[in-house]
């Protein structure tokens, strides 16, 4: 899987110049790692008898003291000296998430190096050139040379670059399925950056998944020292059709099999 | 079951539906009597992970005009191997491969937890999903480059084998041809002429010419995947048709000064449609339209070209001003049920200041079950994050999206089908369990969804068959199966069915027993329906006062009150939050067209008729949170006494989100506190109501606006204008008791709006 790492999760404010009320813009990766949704905010509560029937309410519901700070506004409640027995409003445990974008410090300094992003590249349409039509492998690498000059010019951003790198890492291990996510986080996250170059990266995955795995040997074979892929303990070659043989088919049993009541 | 609110939340979640009526009463007048119809909101493909689908066709009834599916309320004789239809009595003969069932190995159709279940059949060859771009090149250049940009993205979430199409228009409508070569080639139709399907056809070579006997038919699909040139695999085409994305320009003709650019947005869609009828009927497709502004030539126009003629407004509409309204109307109409009868759905995708149409358009998305979108410009996240939802995938990575679904509704001969209100149009089938009283779009008991996803909601309505002197007999129960036959996107064709049966009750003996079993919500989501249906066609006052008459009627019968004494009246738990539903729907944006455009009343009210329960009853009385340092954050009543100095509220009303900062906290945020660490605590309170804004942010769909206010912020307004003014300039002696916020406004509040139903209600003359 993806590497999670705070800079993929970030939001980021909406454009308020053109979108009247923007919402904010949230990372892919944030949307992908969203769980289930924490608290519901969908109840209302129960109208007071009085709402119903009865009179108006004239005061406050008695549940809620009067405000503290009566005319000149004093300062908050300070946060030792909370009112006994009431409850600060719990910090909603928040998700890892980060409100300023591109927030790059957080990252290992390492700088990616265009050098040997594209030479990963490049080694797979090497790889590729066997197998793949001719045309598609031209346009890939007319992509990669855009993307070479965008780099070269400065154009790209930090985490731009740094999501290449690990694009590539994924790559060359073979995680295809985890190199696939990641174009798919780059050309949401920074699709002015990087789309027209990307579509080449994104053929180049698909092609070299197609690979037989004695081509995809000359991907892996000069820089092993161990480039420290994030898992390295994932089988990596074969993009094994989900072959569990431990767990049966998802689907139920037949009408004359005896179906598992328990599912 | 302990609660009948336990009993409803268990069956929304195993069978995607709620009643009405959880008793259903045992004759038609005794249901007329209970004002509210028995109806349902059924969300057929309500996401069930814990649901795997079974591999194996359904059983069905042999009877011919009944064919239900075998369930677990059917009786079976093991021995014999025989079941019985629950439906028709008819007794079948179980098929060969359920040879060895028994009492202790039954199928899992049998089994009461299945009372919803999802089949995988094979049905002809497997169709790829398809995808029909439509794109607006009359865009400011900052629209054009985000919105390509968003499509250039799009290419990245679709599956590799989906089907693409571009087809782009301005004052022409060029379709493009896609191929792996480099030599871009287009076909360009004029802007102002109408074609017909063949016409279209021919033009883009899609007839076959030499076919002896079947000229004019359409291909099969098989035949036309690898021959038409228009629409091609993602992973065959990606990097052209994004090369093709880059390069697209603004319209190049000249848009001279005091006029709109011709936007020939009537022929593009004819175009889309006639490809698609001609290349893949009866397959699961999407257009997805990309519009900056209205179509101003051609068919289909909905204002002309002079600037200084503005487009319609509601009050044009009224006084019967708007010239191109009804043609305009009648032409989408056409399309979208020409589109509809093929299963092919359309999206509309409008960012633009002014109105663009919506209102002419909307049926084009409300027939087939395509999404409308309102942004103010493709370059905004609302846009951009919208559009990336259409291709959010569900816990098992497939989209959420089907396409082509058939829902069939049957009943046991007690009830009778009156009709359904949703994103669906009918399909004509008339059997037996179709009433002649019509509600929403009746005469059927099938509707084809040309594309839903997981909260696709139709409301469906039915009525009681059995005269007064020939009641259903005490102790039996009713029966009602959906059957929704759809193109799952990873291209399987599944069959959903979801059984469900409910007592039938005495509503003289039983009505205590019928009044507890009364779903206040769906009651009031389904209601609400009935009254934007009648909206669309009626005058709105007509529409408000008809639910004023239902309201009255369902206080008169329930309420405990005595003759012409108001004060005695009581409603009982059951029914307590219903008025007050009505009374915040009848101050909604989806009966008053007051402050909206005609636009903006056809976006909410698309919205309004496919959302599930929960959203909908958002649309309808928004919900309010209130954060404070004296306790966690709490639901508060939508109510101008909630809006207190030391309170930051959080209000969702679906199509938005407001935070607003009381006085107080307004003060103390401005004075920097935030920043101090001995305040900390008032860090985390300005923090909390972000955060779960934000995870409403993270789902709803579309993207709703996001409003961060406080008080005395002109952006208030949104907040004051929901709350019941129970606090106004008119009862200001309230003022200074610290209550609230009072509101400058002459609505009705809900105390005045419930004084009056409590009058009428209990008054002997009406």
């Amino acid at each position: 899987m993806m590497e999670s790492n705070t800079e993929d999760k970030y939001v980021k404010p909406g454009n308020q110049d053109r979108g009247w009320n923007d919402p904010p813009q949230f990372s892919y990766g944030l949307q992908m790692a969203r769980g289930p949704q924490r608290n519901l905010l969908n109840r209302r509560p129960t109208p007071s008898a009085a709402t119903v029937v009865g009179p108006p309410p004239m005061m406050p519901p008695s549940t809620i003291p009067l405000t503290p700070p009566k005319n000149d506004v004093g300062p908050p409640p300070l946060c030792p000296a909370r009112p006994p027995g009431c409850v600060v409003a719990p910090p909603p445990s928040s998700g890892p998430v980060t409100c300023q974008s591109d927030n790059v410090s957080s990252q290992s300094e390492s700088e990616a190096d265009v050098e040997d992003v594209l030479s990963v590249f490049n080694k797979a349409l090497s790889a590729c050139r066997p197998s793949v039509s001719g045309q598609v492998c031209n346009d890939v690498a007319k992509r990669l040379r855009l993307l070479e000059e965008s780099w070269r010019a400065g154009r790209l951003s930090l985490p731009v670059q740094r999501r290449m790198k690990s694009l590539a890492l994924e790559l060359q291990s073979g995680h295809w399925d985890s190199a696939d996510e990641m174009h798919r986080s780059l050309m949401v996250d920074y699709v002015t950056e990087v789309s027209q170059w990307m579509v080449g990266v994104k053929r180049l995955i698909a092609e070299t998944r197609k690979l037989s795995p004695e081509l995809l040997e000359s991907l892996r074979t000069s820089e092993d020292q161990a480039p420290a892929g994030p898992e390295p303990d994932e089988s990596p070659a074969e993009p094994e059709p989900n072959q569990n043989p431990g767990e049966p088919d998802q689907n139920l049993a037949g009408p004359d099999q005896n179906p598992d009541p328990e599912s | 079951m302990a609660t009948y609110q336990e009993f409803i939340q268990q069956n929304e979640d195993r069978d995607g539906v709620r009643f009405s009526w959880n008793l259903w009463p045992s004759s038609r007048l005794e249901a007329t009597r209970l004002v509210v119809p028995v109806s349902c909101l059924f969300t057929p493909l309500k996401e069930r992970p814990d649901l795997p689908p079974v591999q194996y066709e359904p059983v069905l009834c042999s009877r011919a005009n009944c064919k239900a599916v075998l369930n677990p309320l059917c009786q079976v004789d093991f021995r014999a191997k025989i079941w019985a239809c629950n439906f028709c009595f008819q007794r079948n003969p179980f098929p060969p491969s359920y040879a060895g069932i028994s009492e202790v190995n039954q199928p899992a159709e049998l089994m009461p937890q299945f009372s919803t279940i999802e089949y995988i059949v094979q049905r002809g060859p497997p169709a790829p999903l398809i995808f029909l771009y439509v794109v607006d090149t009359c865009l400011e250049e900052e629209d054009l480059q985000a919105l390509k940009e968003s499509l250039q993205m799009s290419l990245s979430l679709l599956p590799p084998n989906a089907l693409v199409g571009l087809i782009t228009f301005g004052r022409m409508v060029q379709v493009h041809e896609l191929s792996c070569e480099g030599i871009a080639k287009s076909y360009v139709f004029r802007g102002t002429k109408e074609l017909s399907s063949k016409q279209i056809q021919e033009m883009l070579g899609l007839t076959k010419p030499a076919a002896p006997g079947q000229q004019g038919r359409p291909m099969a699909p098989q035949d036309a995947a690898p021959s038409c040139r228009f629409l091609q695999p993602v992973h065959r085409v990606d990097m052209n048709l994004t090369d093709l994305l880059g390069e697209l320009q603004r319209d190049p003709w000249p848009v001279p000064q005091g006029k709109r650019p011709l936007r020939s947005t009537g022929v593009a869609l004819s175009v889309a449609v006639g490809l698609l009828e001609g290349t893949f009927p009866n397959t699961g497709a999407r257009v997805m339209l990309f519009i900056g502004g209205p179509p101003t030539q051609g068919p289909g126009m909905v204002v002309g070209d002079e600037l200084k003629t503005p487009i319609r407004s509601w009050h044009d509409i009224q006084k019967d001003n708007a010239r191109h309204l009804k043609k305009a109307t009648k032409y989408y109409e056409a399309l979208a049920n020409r589109s509809a009868v093929n299963g092919h759905s359309i999206d509309i995708y409008a960012c633009a200041l002014d109105q663009t149409g919506l209102l002419e358009m909307k049926c084009l998305s409300n027939l087939t079950g395509g999404h409308i979108v309102m942004g103010d410009s493709f370059n905004t996240s609302l846009f951009k994050q919208t559009f990336q939802r259409v291709f959010s995938k569900d816990f098992n990575g497939d989209f959420r999206m089907a396409f082509g679904g058939v829902l069939e509704v049957k009943t046991s001969r007690e009830l009778k089908v009156c009709g359904a209100i949703g994103p669906c149009v009918s399909l004509n089938s008339k059997g037996s369990c179709v009433s002649e009283n019509e509600m929403g779009t009746g005469g059927t008991n099938q509707w084809k969804v040309c594309s839903l996803n997981p909260s696709t909601t139709l409301g469906i309505y039915f009525e009681v068959v059995n005269q007064h002197n020939a009641p259903v007999p005490q102790g039996g129960r009713g029966a009602i199966q959906f059957v929704t036959q759809y193109q799952h996107s990873n291209t399987q064709r599944r069959i959903r069915v979801t059984t469900i049966a409910r007592n039938w009750a005495d509503a003289q003996s039983q009505i205590q027993h019928i009044e507890s079993s009364f779903d206040q919500e769906a009651a009031a989501v389904l209601m609400a329906r009935l009254g934007v249906f009648r909206a669309e066609s009626e005058e709105g006052p007509d529409v408000l006062r008809w639910l004023d008459r239902q309201l009255i009627r369902l206080c008169q019968k329930f309420g405990q009150f005595n003759k012409d004494d108001p004060t005695s009246f009581k409603l009982s738990e059951s029914l307590s939050l219903y008025p007050q539903f009505m009374f915040h729907l009848r101050r909604s944006p989806f009966l008053q067209v007051f402050n909206n455009s005609p636009d903006e009343s056809s976006y909410y009210r698309h919205h309004f008729v496919r959302q599930d329960l929960t959203q909908s009853l958002i649309m309808i009385q928004p919900i309010l949170y209130s954060y404070s340092f004296y306790g966690p954050p709490e639901p508060v009543l939508l109510d101008s006494s909630s809006i207190l100095p030391d309170r930051i509220l959080l209000m969702d009303t679906f199509f938005q989100l407001v935070i607003y900062h009381g006085e107080t906290i307004a003060q103390w945020r401005k004075a920097g506190y935030q920043e101090m660490a001995e305040y900390e605590n008032f860090k985390q309170l300005l923090q909390a109501p972000l955060d779960d804004a934000q995870e409403i942010l993270q789902t709803r769909f579309p993207m709703p606006r996001y409003i961060d206010t406080e008080h005395g912020g002109s952006q208030a307004r949104f907040l004051l204008s929901k709350v019941n003014p129970s606090q106004t300039h008119n009862n200001l002696y309230a003022w200074g008791q610290e209550t609230g916020a009072p509101i400058l406004t002459d609505d009705v509040s809900l105390q005045v709006f419930m004084d009056h139903l409590k009058k009428l209600a209990v008054s002997s003359s009406t």
